[in-house]
Order: C-alpha cells, then structure tokens, then sequence
C-alpha cells in the first residue's frame, strides 16, 4: 500500500495579527522522509502541529491524498505523532502507553497484546513492558514514544524535534536506529528538527524554513552543494559556511572576486554575471572547500593567518582572519600548523558560492 | 554500627545524633503531642463515664467503665432497648445517616463540578476567564454568617414549589407534609449551600493541579485519537488524583463539621451530627457522658475518609509527574 502524498497550499497562520507563516507551498510524495530544519521560531513546528491538527488552519489548505482535511479534528487524520518531551501518559505502564490508541480503537484484546509484543520487539522493549515511564530513562522514554506512534499503523508519522532533549552520545545512536526505522517502516514521514545534522542524515528531502518561508527545499546533496540563497547555505553545513564581502572586476577578459585582502579568479560559466550589472557579491566557502597549500597561485588562493586552532580528532577547525574579516578552515589534524603563521589555502572553483549582497540570493 | 568509618565521618554521625537528642526537643515533641492527643484522650476517657463521675472530678483516674452512654447515644439504632433508659429521645442514627448523605454527596458533587471548571478556566480561552478565575476565590471571602440569613430566607419563602401545582402536591402524597415544598429542611437544601461554599476553594485548588498536567499529553491523546472527555477522563482526571484527594478531604470535612447553616437549615428529619450534639444540652442538665460518647462516634467518619483518599494522594505523588 503506496503511504499518502500529503500537499500543502499556501498555508498561513496567523496569532491574532501576528502572521507566522506567510503561504507555505509544499508536496511530500508518499513514503518520503521529509525533514523540517531551521532556526527556532522559523515556523517548522507550527507546519507540522497544523498537519496533526493541533494547530488551527488561519488560511489555505492541507491535502492528504488530494482530500482537504484542515477541518478534521487529530483523530480523524490517520497520523501518530512522536513529541519533543515524549509525552507519555505518566500513569500508565509501557504496554499501556503502547496501546493507548489501540484500546481507544476498541480493538480486539488478543489483537492489542500481539500488536504491542511486535512492536516492543521492533524498539527493544520487551523486558520493560510493566514498567511506569517514570521509572525509564532518556533513551528508553523516547523509544517508548516511538513504539506508541508506530503501534497506531497510520500512514503518517510526524516526529518534533523527538531527539533534542537526549545527550549528545545517545542521540547519535538514536538518530542511526530512527534511520534504520524509516528503511525498514515504509511511511510518509515528517521531521521537524533545528539541528542541521539530524536533517542532512536521514532527510530524503530537506525543506530548510526561516521567518515562516519555505527558504529551500531538495535532496540534502542538492541544498548543501547548491544553496538557493544565503541564508541556506549558511544554515547547512557545520563548520558554517564563511562569508566574505567581495566586488566583481573584470581584467583582461577574467572575472574576479576582489575583497580587501584577496583577488580570486572566478570560473568561465560566471563571466554572464558581468552582464546582469551586479558587482556588489557576498562569497561563500565551505570550510572544508579550502586547502592547505603553500604553492597556490594568487589568483585561486587566499592568504590566512591562524588565530585559533580547534583540534576535535582527525580534523581541526582553524580560526584564521583574512584582512579583517575571519574565515574558518577545517583540515586534516596532522597538517603543520603554527598559530600566528599566515598561511596560503586554494580554493576549488566548485566551492565559490556567490550572493547578491542585498538579495541575498544565490548567483 | 559506625566502627567501620572513617574517624572524621564517625565523628560527624555522633555529633549528628547527639544534636538530635537535645532534651529541649523532645521537651517539644511532648507537649506537642499532648496539646493534639489531650482532648481525644479526655473525650474517650469521659466518654466511657457516668456523668456524675464526670462532674464529681476526684475519680479521675479511678472509675468503673460503662458503655450506658454510647447507649444512650446509640439507642435507635440499638437491637435491643437499654435498661437505663425509659424513652429513646436521641435519635443519633438517623444524624448520622443525615450527615453521611449530606457529606458524602455534596463532596461528590463538588468535585465533579470543580475539577470540570477547573479544567476549562486552566484550558480554554473564553471571554472573562480571568474575571470568573478571581471572583471564584473571592466568594470564598464571604464568611458563612453572612449567607446565614439571606439563605435561609430563599431556602424557605423562594425555592419553593407551590403544594397546588402537580410535581408539588406528587411530592407531598409521596413524602407527606402540609405546606409548600421547600429547599429548607431537605436535604438537597444544605447540600446545595454546601456545594456552593466548597467549590470556590476546590475549583481553585484544582487549578493548580491542572496546570502542571503538560499540555503535549492532551496533545499526544489527541493525535491517539481520544476525543476531548476522553481526554479529560482518561488523562488529565488520573493525573490529578492527588489533588481531588485533597479537595475531597478538604471538602468532606467542612461539610461534616458544618454547623452553622444546618442548624438554620435543617428540620427534625434532616439534622446532622453536630446539631444533634448541642441539642443535648439543656438549661437543666448537660449530657457530658453522652456529649463525650456522641464526639467520639462523630470523628469515626473523616479519620476514616481521610486515611482512604490520603493513600491517594501517596501513590499519586510516587506515580507522578514525568519530566522530559
């Protein structure tokens, strides 16, 4: 059975005169791992609580298999929903957590308990069937949730932000079992997460939101190599992407990024930019876009002086000020490096991403 | 206990416990205790005497224990007629039978009203909630007295059901009497005033309960697929067992001990406890014996409601909140 595409019209909500979301246009395709990512307050966990039906529709409409359902009240969505702070029913065993929906359903006894062993066996929980969730802990909770929405058999799954109150160490290995839950469960799943991570791992597609607009929306190859506007590309990627103030010049039939400490030959396919009568650029490189290499020539190198070195293991992030402006650089730990030096790093013309300074948009 | 310690660490445990065995303290303890356990001690003492032992002061340790008393108290509900009595005048089973109903119901009715309110000024957004949440606890303000006359004049001149019309003279064939049918001297009539009296303070007790029920789990049976009492019943009420216990107590007690407004409100029939109590008294003898006797029978009740809901309240508190 092909799981729901769920479309979103220009969906607006509004808190008294407080528009939060301005229009929100969106198809998810059936069996599709959508992942909502953006800052807080972009409007992410509000699109969804509006597709669970916990939040009122102030215009526009959702669609789930072409079938308007704004009007419809949660329960008659076919969805289950995994929550920020779990939300289990603290008075209720983890086999009746489980079964809550089940039993609302009035489904048959014998059914509920097979139903509930399955799917305690899919999470590993069988040992901790009898326990209260207050006797559970972090990890155990969210796993409890989990098994809650996947006993429900609905068609859509919506998760928000479900691993950000764990630590870091238990959210690495949650985030790779949730992975391997979305393989193994074929459904249309909705993820509302602000950390870049959780989306770039498990998102089929990523819809990057910020100030209650779809900014982006793709493959996480596709927004981390192609970045539609600034504000994405800065948003994806860790170490962020550098940003640096540069002017367009043309010299003897090449196009140039010219800032105050560099002058970076910019590839053949740019030179229409000239054309569209747009100098004032921003340059975006990733950190990982640059290299150590003392022997670049000036034209596709820029010259850093070392600040800070970050050792995290096999990589180290450099702090580094070009002119007044600072740059980070991630490379290789075992690269010689003093503090204070000023180094040269080479740039890939592939990793030159150029901005419309007042736009903001990609060139 | 202590010799596999450390020598600093004992050191401290002893210091520890030698703190705790300031005389002073105990000193405390002890008339703490007798201050509470004192007049208990002297009613059931009293309560097993006759009057003239009771009076006479010099056998206060040294008397012959009578249960006639508790007779006396007890006699309509007695299988077999006392011999010290000639007439059965105190009719002490049909009080207390009058302030188990009284009790039992309005604190029933309170709370089925109180925790709904509650929920709906703590969860819905309607127009004067905050107005309504405020004037909820200053009614509470007004003291009893105040409501004494106005009360007893709607009970018996306003609330009343003229005996021509049909559900009128329906009611005087079924249960009798001769004028109008009234709220006063029913007991649906002190019921009411009491239901009135309570909620104030259970809606607002029962607040504060509800707030700290997260929202993301009316939410989370929401998308579960429960409709909003299924909410309500299933989620939220388990939720705040402790608190309705607490109102329960709370509530059950005023009712019980109430005396005021029974007494202006309640008729032969419907007279609680407490009235029947003072009643004993007259300008030529005062009943201390059975006075005594009557006291001991009235505190059975709430030591047994209250032992019963605070167990609620423990294993609420242990079961409780879950916190993310």
């Amino acid at each position: 059975m092909a799981m729901p595409e769920i479309r979103l019209e220009n969906l607006i909500k509004r808190y008294g005169t407080v528009e939060v979301l301005h229009g929100i246009d969106l198809t998810m395709q059936s069996d599709e791992f959508t992942v909502l990512v953006g800052p807080s307050g972009c409007g992410k966990s509000t699109t969804l609580r509006m597709i669970a039906g916990l939040e009122t529709v102030s215009e526009g409409e959702i669609f789930i298999d072409d079938k308007p359902i704004s009007h419809l009240d949660p329960k008659e969505r076919d969805l289950a929903m995994v929550f920020q702070d779990y939300a289990l029913y603290p008075h209720m065993d983890v086999a009746r957590n489980i079964s809550f929906a089940l039993r609302l359903q009035k489904r048959p006894k014998a059914e509920i308990r097979e139903k509930v062993r399955e799917v305690a066996g899919i999470v590993g929980l069988t040992e901790l069937l009898h326990r209260k969730p207050g006797e559970l802990s972090g990890g155990q909770r969210q796993r409890v949730a989990m098994a809650r929405a996947l006993a429900k058999d609905s068609s859509i799954f919506l998760f928000d932000e479900p691993l950000s109150n764990l630590d870091a160490k238990l959210r690495g290995q949650m985030r790779a079992e949730l992975a391997l839950m979305s393989q193994r469960v074929k459904k249309n799943m909705i993820y509302v997460t602000h950390d870049q991570v959780e989306a770039m791992t498990l998102a089929d597609r990523i819809v990057v939101m910020h100030l209650g607009r779809i900014q982006q929306e793709g493959t996480p190859e596709e927004l981390f190599k192609n970045p539609d506007n600034k504000f994405v590309a800065g948003f994806l990627g860790s170490p962020p992407m550098n940003f640096l103030d540069a002017e367009l010049v043309e010299e003897d039939g090449q196009l140039f990024a010219c800032g105050d400490a560099f002058k970076i030959k910019l590839p053949e396919s740019r030179k229409s930019l000239v054309a569209s009568n747009k100098n004032q650029i921003t340059l975006g490189i990733r950190p990982s876009d640059l290299n150590y290499d003392h022997e670049a020539r000036d034209e596709n190198a820029f010259d850093l002086k070392v600040i800070v070195s970050e050792y995290i293991g096999a990589q180290s992030v450099l702090l580094c000020t070009c002119g007044n402006i600072n740059v980070t650089v991630e490379l290789k730990s075992e690269t010689p490096i003093a503090l204070g030096e000023t180094l040269r790093f080479a740039v890939r013309p592939e990793g030159l991403h150029l901005f419309d300074r007042t736009t903001e948009k990609a060139l | 206990m202590l010799r596999g310690l450390p020598d600093n660490i004992r050191r401290k445990v002893e210091s520890m416990n030698s703190e705790r065995q300031n005389p002073a303290f105990y000193a405390l303890l002890v008339v703490l205790i007798f201050m509470s356990v004192g007049p208990i001690y002297l009613m059931l003492v009293n309560s097993f005497k006759l009057d003239v032992d009771i009076i006479g002061g010099t056998s206060g340790l040294l008397f012959l224990p009578t249960i006639q008393n508790y007779e006396t108290a007890l006699c309509d509900i007695l299988w077999y007629e006392p011999e010290h009595l000639d007439f059965c005048s105190l009719k002490f089973g049909g009080a207390f039978i009058n302030s188990i109903i009284i009790a039992l119901i309005s604190t029933a009715l309170t709370l089925i009203i109180g925790c709904m309110a509650a929920y709906a000024l703590v969860r819905f957004r309607f127009f004067g909630r905050d107005t309504v949440s405020l004037t909820t606890l200053m009614v509470r303000m007004v003291p009893p007295a105040v409501l004494l006359v106005p009360v007893f004049g709607l009970w018996n001149n306003e609330f009343c059901i003229d005996k021509e019309t049909l559900v009128g003279a329906w009611i005087r064939d079924m249960f009798g009497g001769r004028g109008d049918v009234c709220l006063a001297g029913t007991h649906s009539g002190i019921i009411l005033i009491y239901i009135a009296m309570n909620l104030p303070f259970v809606i607002w007790i029962l607040q504060s309960f509800i707030v700290q029920v997260p929202r993301s789990l009316e939410e989370a049976a929401r998308v579960d697929g429960a409709g909003p009492f299924q909410v309500f019943f299933k989620i939220v009420l388990p939720l705040i067992k402790p608190g309705l216990a607490a109102a329960a107590i709370f509530t059950f007690r005023i009712a019980w001990n109430e005396y005021l407004l029974a007494s202006a409100l309640s008729d032969r029939n419907t007279k609680t406890v407490p009235i029947l109590i003072v009643n004993n008294m007259s300008e030529f003898n005062v009943e201390w014996g059975v006075i005594m006797a009557t006291g001991m029978l009235l505190a059975i009740p709430p030591i047994i409601f209250t032992l019963f809901a605070s167990r609620q309240i423990i294993t609420g508190m242990t079961a409780g909140a879950v916190k993310g």
